[in-house]
């Protein structure tokens, strides 16, 4: 006999003791039980008891059944719902765009008074596969692009990018140039001011592209880097003998291509695949709120067949830049300094022209925002900006007794603008809602003062 | 033929591409489980929420509550949610791990698609979240820095986990 059974047989005789001890008191003293009349009560206890167990292993079974099924069940139903798809057409392709129109009032004279639907974009992304994106974006700058209006179509971006592995993808196609803190987030939902700066559009260009392929990643450190090798400049786009100002207002200085990188970037059409450039971005963001970074763009201009003999000229680019965004406020900062080696000759070669090329050009700024008021969606932001530009800080070979700016007045009875200037902008925005921004500004040009003006604006991005 | 342009930067590029980076940066739903919550057994939770319930937590968020997109995984010490939220035009997958007392345990990206804004991954973007509860505002700029760069990522993770801390606290909190 097992433990068991005499510990059930002890247990069942104490009980039978008990009860017939209690029924002795009780009523009439029973029948006698016999030890194998016990016995077999015990041994159908503990069938029974066996039964019951059985029973209880096939229902807890059941059960474990019933929850991995329903636990199946939920799981599959929100893989689903969380796989599906987010557009209407495929979930892989991706649908966005940005524009802005611009109302701008030149005080000094109101009749050059414009409003602009200075961009209007649209972007096409497809994902080709778990690693792969293919990104677009498309471009109609001043709402009208044919042969007779100031208008153009333009190919902002078209690249494939592709995830290496965890820390690093590779892109190739035309892509924006990491620099500064505006180029690769241009919408006007993410700057203040109604137009973009003027250091990161005469100094850096704006929208700058290059046609190349690059490598990149971010680190759980906080350290992003980008570097590549890319198309470069062109000096064929360098207008060195124009007759009359290229600009004549704040407008014209950002929309006519006249700043030295501007001019000669050649936004992969038809680009010059001899001169290779070469470049390199890091972003520091390890502390919330705080981006330091810095880039560095170098390589030799594509030079015209004409004049011949122009010995090599290396353009470098290179830009600092801050932002601190401690709460509702935003100060940001940016310094960018090109030089172009060996411009002596070419400008010797041309001497007395209207638009000598500069070796060196430079520009800084400073800018303040604060969020002053924000009740849901709504958000309204002053923001203040104070920047200096100068597209024409140095030149070489300017032969004695000429100078880089036409002295006198042009064709139009007005002095030549000068290609530096000091720009205080102080303005506002209010976001109806992230993707939608109203802007108002004021422009106060210390050199070319007859540029300052009023601008208007109405951004959104999607 | 290209010039002899010298071409300094490349070999930059390859010594960066060498450089020593941790690689916890994408995660597996399973991985994602396993850094959290180690070898713990979690019970899938169904998410059934009435009318009534998204628009608690759509108030109590602020944000709008796309119900479908959210999973949830019970453990004995806290709650895994994960979760989708539109980066810039593309979605980012993230994890939250909540304690049972509701406070934010730990915040992961396991996927982040886009070309731009990849600093939200960052542990220093990440590590602001830890200890929050719904009690907090969890909002940029007040609670919680944004990374300049990664602006409407970080906006969006962020608006995500406020709506899950709502959601916990009218679903799971206390029971």
């Amino acid at each position: 006999m097992s433990d068991d059974k005499k510990t059930l047989r002890h247990l069942a005789l104490t009980a039978s003791a008990l009860l017939l001890a209690a029924g002795a008191q009780a009523a009439d003293p029973p029948a006698p039980v016999t030890e194998q009349q016990l016995e077999e009560q015990v041994t159908l206890m503990q069938q029974q008891l066996e039964a019951m167990k059985a029973q209880l292993q096939q229902l807890k079974q059941q059960n474990e059944a019933l929850a991995a099924q329903q636990q199946q069940i939920a799981a599959q139903t929100q893989v689903a719902a969380a796989a599906a798809p987010s557009g209407g057409i495929s979930p892989n392709l991706n649908l966005w765009g940005y524009g802005e129109i611009y109302y701008t009032d030149p005080l000094h004279d109101q009749r050059l008074a414009e409003f602009d639907l200075a961009r209007a974009v649209f972007g096409i992304g497809y994902r080709l596969d778990d690693r792969t994106s293919f990104n677009s974006e498309f471009e109609v700058e001043h709402a009208v692009a044919s042969a007779v209006d100031k208008g153009e179509f333009e190919v902002e971006q078209f690249y494939i990018d592709h995830q290496a592995n965890d820390w690093a993808g590779i892109k190739a196609g035309l892509f924006l140039m990491p620099f500064g803190l505006l180029n690769e987030h241009h919408e006007p939902t993410a700057f203040y001011g109604v137009q973009r700066n003027f250091v990161e559009t005469l100094i850096i260009p704006s929208t700058w592209r290059e046609g190349g392929v690059g490598i990149h990643g971010s680190s759980p450190i906080g350290l992003g880097w980008d570097v590549g090798v890319t198309t470069g400049l062109d000096l064929a786009g360098w207008n060195n003998s124009p007759e009359n100002p290229q600009y004549r207002t704040a407008l014209d200085l950002e929309d006519n291509d006249v700043a030295p990188m501007q001019a000669t970037h050649q936004e992969l059409a038809l680009a010059d695949a001899q001169h290779l450039s070469q470049y390199l971005s890091l972003n520091y963001s390890s502390v919330p709120g705080v981006l330091v970074g810095g880039a560095v763009f170098t390589g030799n201009l594509a030079l015209p067949v004409v004049p011949a003999h122009l010995p090599d000229e290396r353009l470098t680019l290179w830009e600092t830049h801050a932002r601190w965004t401690p709460g509702a406020a935003d100060f940001s900062a940016v310094y960018a300094r090109g030089t172009i080696s060996d411009t002596a000759k070419y400008n010797l070669d041309n001497t007395g022209v209207a638009n000598p090329l500069p070796s060196k050009f430079l520009g800084y700024y400073f800018q303040g925002a604060y969020t002053l008021w924000q009740q849901g969606s709504y958000r309204f932001a002053p923001f203040t900006r104070w920047e200096h530009y100068d597209m024409g800080a140095a030149y070489a070979g300017i032969a004695p007794g000429f100078t880089t700016v036409p002295p006198g007045l042009a064709a139009d009875g007005k002095p030549w603008p000068q290609p530096r200037d000091r720009v205080w902008t102080a303005g506002a925005s209010f976001f109806l809602n992230p993707h939608l921004v109203f802007k108002a500004d004021y422009q106060d040009f210390a050199v070319n003062s007859d540029f300052s003006r009023f601008d208007l604006g109405l951004g959104l991005s999607y | 033929m290209l010039t002899t342009s010298r071409i300094v930067l490349l070999p930059l590029a390859a010594a960066a591409v060498c450089l020593p980076v941790q690689a916890t940066t994408y995660l597996s739903v399973e991985q994602a489980q396993q850094l959290l919550f180690g070898d713990q057994a979690l019970t899938p939770v169904p998410l059934t929420l009435s009318a009534e319930n998204v628009a608690t937590i759509e108030r109590e968020s602020g944000t709008h509550y796309y119900a479908g997109a959210t999973r949830a995984w019970k453990a004995d010490n806290g709650m895994l949610f994960i979760d989708a939220v539109i980066g810039k035009h593309d979605l980012i997958t993230y994890a939250l791990a909540v304690t049972n007392e509701g406070k934010v345990r730990q915040v992961e990206i396991l996927e982040y698609r886009e070309a731009y804004g990849g600093e939200v991954r960052g542990n220093g973007f990440r590590k602001q979240f830890v200890g929050r509860s719904h009690a907090d505002p969890v909002q940029i700029g007040q609670d919680i820095q944004n990374i300049s760069g990664a602006t409407l990522s970080c906006q969006h993770v962020t608006d995500g986990i406020r709506r899950l801390l709502a959601l916990y606290e009218l679903a799971f909190a206390g029971k």
